[in-house]
């Protein structure tokens, strides 16, 4: 009987594919955050470990935390309650610092990093996004474990932390603004305006 | 007068000044009840002492710019780093013996085990703790102290404290620095003028190498925060909850290796 059999053998592919593609994308989620962040620490490492000159690698290393960080995502947790108070030209003004304080801070300390080595290792689902552990190593710094928090590991994955020894860098920042504007009257134009002072300065 | 002055006595010293100069200094005032949000932050930062804590900070920083500083970058200039990780080694190597006992008081037998085996392994091996053989051998360090040891009891952080020389703290883990020391079998081996020495020695050591490690991050911190003072005190609460957390979820099982494993006891 050969249509029983070829309807057995279709049935039977479709339920073996079927579960290795749910088996496939029950996995997919961890595997693709860990992949995603080798191939950006891989970037990095690129970069600050090689050829150019500094101006080079800056434009090099803007060009990575552009399409793997969630900048503005960062920054609206950043300004905590703030945002919600914030006009939307004051917003405006502090993404558009945001990112340039966030850029700067990061390609500012190229020259610390040379030499630098990033092992990635394991990768766990909290909630809605994907943890990455990994250690980072560079000359006369004891290894660190540095963890990368990964929103839409599936789909879009980008960067919205780095948790290095524990401590998480968005959380840092947010109470780093917090009480800056708690010492200031709460006035997110007080804010603004020191976050422009900063850009100038390091710039 | 003699140098007999002894480390835990001075240390007792300083939290009793800290703790004093925080009565006599004034406490930060909490916002309104009429802005909800400023009360929750308010309540968050859990920092009542601030303005007291931030004059240590100023006075910690001066210090920090003028000695520790300048310390650390010239033991870093001076000493190649292979024998700066063996100097490390070498005090992690003796906190041992308090590290042991913190374990054990945590309640976790593995990470006793761990401890005792590096005693061994480092001490012997290791040539007196200058090379962490026993990380190689399947024995890595772990963070163990009386604060996290209290912490793991249910006993409260307290407000946040910054403690003139030695920096961010809270009640319990200052607490847990005095009893740390007065466990330490080296603060009370021996009372000639040479064991003083060596004892102070360590302390100085520990400082500088301490400081050696955090060099860049806390340059960094310094350049880049609107207010260090706020960073520092979010990064230390960060770090000592993580500490924290890594020993409460290690309940690895005490079955040996060789022993017949059930599915049950596989974990």
């Amino acid at each position: 009987m050969p249509n029983r059999r070829t309807f057995l053998t279709i049935a039977g592919t479709l339920l073996l594919t079927g579960g290795m593609a749910r088996h496939a994308s029950a996995e997919t989620a961890e595997e693709r955050a860990a992949a995603f962040v080798r191939a950006t620490g891989d970037r990095l490492v690129a970069v600050v470990n090689g050829p150019g000159t500094t101006l080079e690698k800056r434009k090099a290393m803007t060009d990575v935390i552009n399409s793997t960080v969630d900048v503005n995502g960062v920054a609206r947790f950043c300004l905590g309650r703030f945002w919600r108070q914030a006009s939307p030209e004051q917003q405006e003004h502090y993404l558009n610092l945001f990112h340039q304080v966030l850029v700067t801070s990061i390609t500012s300390k190229i020259g610390e990093y040379k030499g630098v080595r990033i092992t990635i290792g394991k990768a766990q689902m909290r909630d809605e996004e994907a943890w990455v552990s990994s250690v980072v190593e560079r000359p006369n710094n004891p290894p660190t474990n540095v963890d990368w928090v990964i929103s839409k590991p599936g789909t879009d994955p980008r960067i919205v932390d780095v948790v290095a020894e524990g401590t998480s860098m968005r959380l840092t920042q947010r109470s780093d603004y917090a009480s800056y504007l708690a010492h200031n009257n709460n006035d997110i134009d007080s804010l603004i305006s020191a976050m422009r002072q900063q850009v100038a300065q390091a710039s | 007068m003699r140098l007999a002055l002894r480390l835990p006595a001075l240390l007792a010293g300083i939290l009793c000044t800290a703790s004093l100069c925080c009565m006599l200094a004034g406490c930060a005032t909490p916002p309104p009840a009429s802005d909800p949000d400023a009360v929750a932050d308010f309540r968050e930062t859990n920092d009542p002492l601030e303005p007291t804590n931030r004059v240590f900070y100023t006075i910690n920083n001066g210090i920090d710019t003028a000695i520790l500083r300048p310390a650390a970058q010239a033991y870093r200039y001076a000493v190649p780093e292979p024998v700066r990780n063996g100097v490390h080694n070498i005090l992690n190597n003796l906190g041992t013996p308090v590290q042991l006992g913190n374990d054990m008081l945590e309640g976790k037998p593995r990470r006793a085990g761990d401890t005792y085996m590096r005693f061994l392994i480092n001490t012997t091996v290791g040539v007196l703790g200058f090379f962490d053989v026993a990380k190689r051998w399947g024995y890595p360090n772990h963070d163990s102290d009386f604060g996290i040891t209290m912490a793991l009891w249910g006993v409260p952080e307290g407000p946040f404290l910054f403690l003139p020389v030695l920096g961010p703290s809270d009640p319990r883990d200052a607490a847990g620095f005095g009893v740390d020391i007065a466990a330490d079998p080296f603060t009370w081996v021996g009372r000639g003028a040479a064991v003083k020495g060596l004892d102070w020695s360590r302390f100085a050591l520990n400082a500088v190498d301490q400081r050696e490690r955090a060099l860049d991050a806390i340059d960094s911190i310094k350049k880049t925060a609107l207010d260090p003072y706020a960073t520092f005190r979010s990064l230390y609460r960060q770090h000592r909850e993580s500490q924290i957390e890594a020993v409460r979820n290690d309940n690895r099982a005490t079955i040996p290796v060789w022993f017949p494993r059930t599915a049950s006891t596989d974990r």
